[in-house]
């Protein structure tokens, strides 16, 4: 029984051995080389030494601050419109049956199957300058719109756009672990449609709708192409900074410096995203 | 792709086309291990547009007057893979074997290092090609290799907005225009494509005296960084008020295009083979126009062709480089690739030289990579690039 219990426990391992040690090369090995290279130093004269002024560069440049500010504007912007756009298309999926549901649900996934180069350009040809929309615009006789391309609402509308679709999976599976009953059971006591959201159906999506956005912010947090092709010359997001840095720059280190930087805010939405799985594995 | 500072989208498609490019090329191997006598291998490391000129039309023409030659055309995908042929070619040098090439498309005869001396290349300046004579002596880098296309920046226009006979041809005509029309020109971020890029350099000229020759690889300094570019970011933080949109700027070669093809913008920053062939290809209406200015032109650069000196064809290969500087190739440098000729303009035929008269540059200016590269984005990026703030 013993023997048994053991060998299938080495199974077990031998099955989980794979990713775990691609995490363990892939990811958490580069986490600690660039933490290392960026503090631990080589001196000109071959030797190693502690050392911190990339760190203190980046935390006293303010183009790199404004970097930093913009890519946290960015996100939490993000994050928000994300949440209003996506909880009620979710809601609606989760309630609406038929042929009409369908085709929302349809229309909400479709932005997982559009590479963001092309939706790059595809807002640039609708919302940029002279684009469709501003054609409309004139048609109807209005004036035109300042268009968002070049400005930071550029990769705000494409990021949202592009994140709609992991954002409404995640929030609809969480809402398909709401009964009908309890639902149901509050309407006979007579709660209205805002009552049965706020006290029946968000206390149960909570731990959905922070594994949604602590996905989604991860995402944009580190988002390149978007920012690269719709957002304004400065100040820069993460992404292309880093990018730059590294490329055009032949900075390594400032380069590594900031992934090191920008890897510290994303595990804080790390943690938040693996205390609610704990949280819910531990019910 | 001509210069260091072509678009970083187009080096990301050329990454996956390349990494394709190496799995189909694995595949063919096997039948290229032998170089046929007649047949002479030829690699390129540019653009797809590079390889279907040489495909559609120096290939045919070349076989047709040489009937006993052939060309193998091959694609090596980018610069490193040519390379990786160069040193291949090495390897065959000291062991005496065939390297199964003899003809780079566009190489610098600088590398492999130390090549030059073991005589991998041609000194195609005594190798008595009858058309050396006509190269323009700008475009002429090393005796070991042979410019034969070139693309420099030029300004391209809006012809129904702003006539022919008003068009700026001077960097302070084209400063006056700019401020006269806000809004009415872009030009791309520097290091995200050599048109926004050149463009800056220009004013990095224009700001220095107008002397292409004060900037070399070796003589960056932090002290005369400071001072000579310093200079320039002052003239292009005046102009950012009246670019488009108060002063954004666009994020690649094509976005520009993009944006005067939507009749954003009047006028913009091109490379010329791009600018040509957007028009060609119905990007860009006729009724753009195209102008260098005279005073100091935009920065260009040339793309060489070398022979291999210990290639089993090299006589061929040499038959086929005069044969790329005769009038027609070189007409049709220019007419099917959108690229300068490597001759001087005396030797294309005169109704084009009629036609690309406004763009014929008095000088083709360079600015060195290396560290002068890097000192021009990263001070743009902090110095130009957040003068207005984008947020409002």
């Amino acid at each position: 029984m013993l023997g048994k219990a053991s060998a299938r426990g080495l199974v077990g391992l031998l099955l989980v051995a794979l990713p775990v040690s691609l995490v363990g090369w892939l990811v958490i090995w580069p986490i600690i080389s660039a933490v290392q290279r960026t503090v631990w130093r080589a001196s000109p004269d071959g030797a190693g030494h502690f050392d911190l002024s990339s760190y203190v560069f980046f935390f006293s440049d303010a183009y790199s601050l404004n970097n930093l500010s913009l890519t946290l504007w960015t996100t939490s912007v993000c994050a928000a419109l994300l949440l209003v756009v996506s909880l009620p298309i979710a809601l609606y999926l989760r309630f609406a049956r038929g042929r009409l549901a369908s085709y929302v649900q349809a229309l909400a996934i479709l932005p997982m199957f559009v590479p963001s180069v092309i939706l790059a350009y595809a807002l640039i040809r609708v919302l940029g300058p002279n684009g469709l929309i501003d054609l409309l615009l004139n048609a109807a006789g209005l004036p035109k719109l300042r268009t968002p391309y070049l400005t930071p609402w550029g990769p705000v509308i494409g990021l949202v756009w592009d994140n709609i679709p992991l954002t409404v999976l995640i929030l609809l599976s969480g809402l398909g672990a709401v009964g009908n009953s309890a639902i149901e059971a509050a309407r006979d006591v007579g709660a209205n449609r805002r009552q049965r959201l706020w006290h029946i159906i968000l206390p149960q999506i909570t731990t959905s709708i922070l594994v949604a956005l602590s996905f989604a912010v991860l995402g944009i947090f580190s988002a390149f192409t978007l920012p690269y092709l719709l957002g304004p010359a400065s100040p820069e997001m993460m992404g292309p900074y880093m990018q730059r840095t590294f490329r055009d720059l032949n900075d390594p280190v400032g380069a590594v410096t900031q992934a090191v930087v920008t890897f510290g805010f994303c595990i804080v939405f790390g943690l938040f995203y693996v205390r609610s799985v704990a949280r819910n594995q531990g019910k | 792709m001509v210069g260091p500072l072509r678009d970083k989208t187009m080096k990301r498609r050329a990454f996956l086309i390349s990494t394709a490019g190496t799995a189909a090329g694995l595949m063919l191997l096997p039948k290229l291990s032998f170089a046929a006598p007649g047949q002479i291998d030829w690699y390129t490391g540019s653009d797809a547009n590079v390889l279907d000129f040489w495909t559609n039309s120096v290939k045919p023409a070349f076989e047709a007057a040489h009937p006993d030659l052939k060309l193998n055309l091959v694609n090596a995908s980018n610069n490193a893979g040519i390379q990786a042929i160069g040193e291949r070619a090495v390897a065959a040098m000291q062991t005496n074997t065939d390297p199964q090439a003899d003809f780079f498309e566009q190489a610098d005869p600088q590398l492999p290092q130390g090549g030059i001396e073991a005589g991998l290349y041609v000194n195609m300046k005594q190798a008595g090609l009858s058309n050396y004579s006509k190269l323009n002596p700008l475009a002429i880098d090393s005796d070991f290799s042979l410019p034969y296309r070139g693309s420099q920046v030029l300004l391209a226009y809006d012809t129904t907005r702003l006539s022919a006979a008003d068009v700026p041809k001077t960097w302070d005509a084209l400063v006056a225009w700019i401020k006269a029309h806000p809004g009415q020109f872009v030009y791309n971020r520097p290091d995200k494509g050599g048109s926004g890029g050149n463009f800056v350099r220009r004013a990095i000229h224009q700001a220095n005296g107008l002397d292409p020759k004060l900037f070399t690889v070796g003589n960056y300094t932090e002290a005369f960084g400071n001072e000579a570019l310093g200079k320039a970011w002052e003239l292009l933080n005046d102009l950012a008020p009246s670019l488009y949109d108060n002063g954004a700027y666009s994020s690649g070669n094509t976005q520009s295009i993009q944006l005067l093809s939507q009749g954003v913008v009047v006028m913009t920053p091109v490379w010329s083979d791009q600018v040509l062939q957007a028009i060609a290809q119905g990007v860009l209406p006729d009724t753009t126009g195209i102008v260098q200015l005279q005073d100091l032109a935009l920065c260009g650069g040339f793309s060489r062709c070398v022979v291999l000196g210990n290639g089993r064809n090299r006589e061929a290969a040499l038959k086929l480089a005069d044969f790329v500087l005769t009038e027609a190739m070189q007409d049709a440098v220019l007419n099917e690739l959108g690229g300068f000729p490597g001759v001087s303009w005396d030797y294309v035929s005169a109704n084009l030289r009629e036609k690309f008269a406004d763009i014929i540059p008095n000088s083709i200016p360079t600015f060195p990579s290396g560290a002068w590269e890097a000192a021009v984005n990263d001070g743009w990026y902090r110095n130009v690039a957040p003068a207005i703030d984008r947020k409002s």
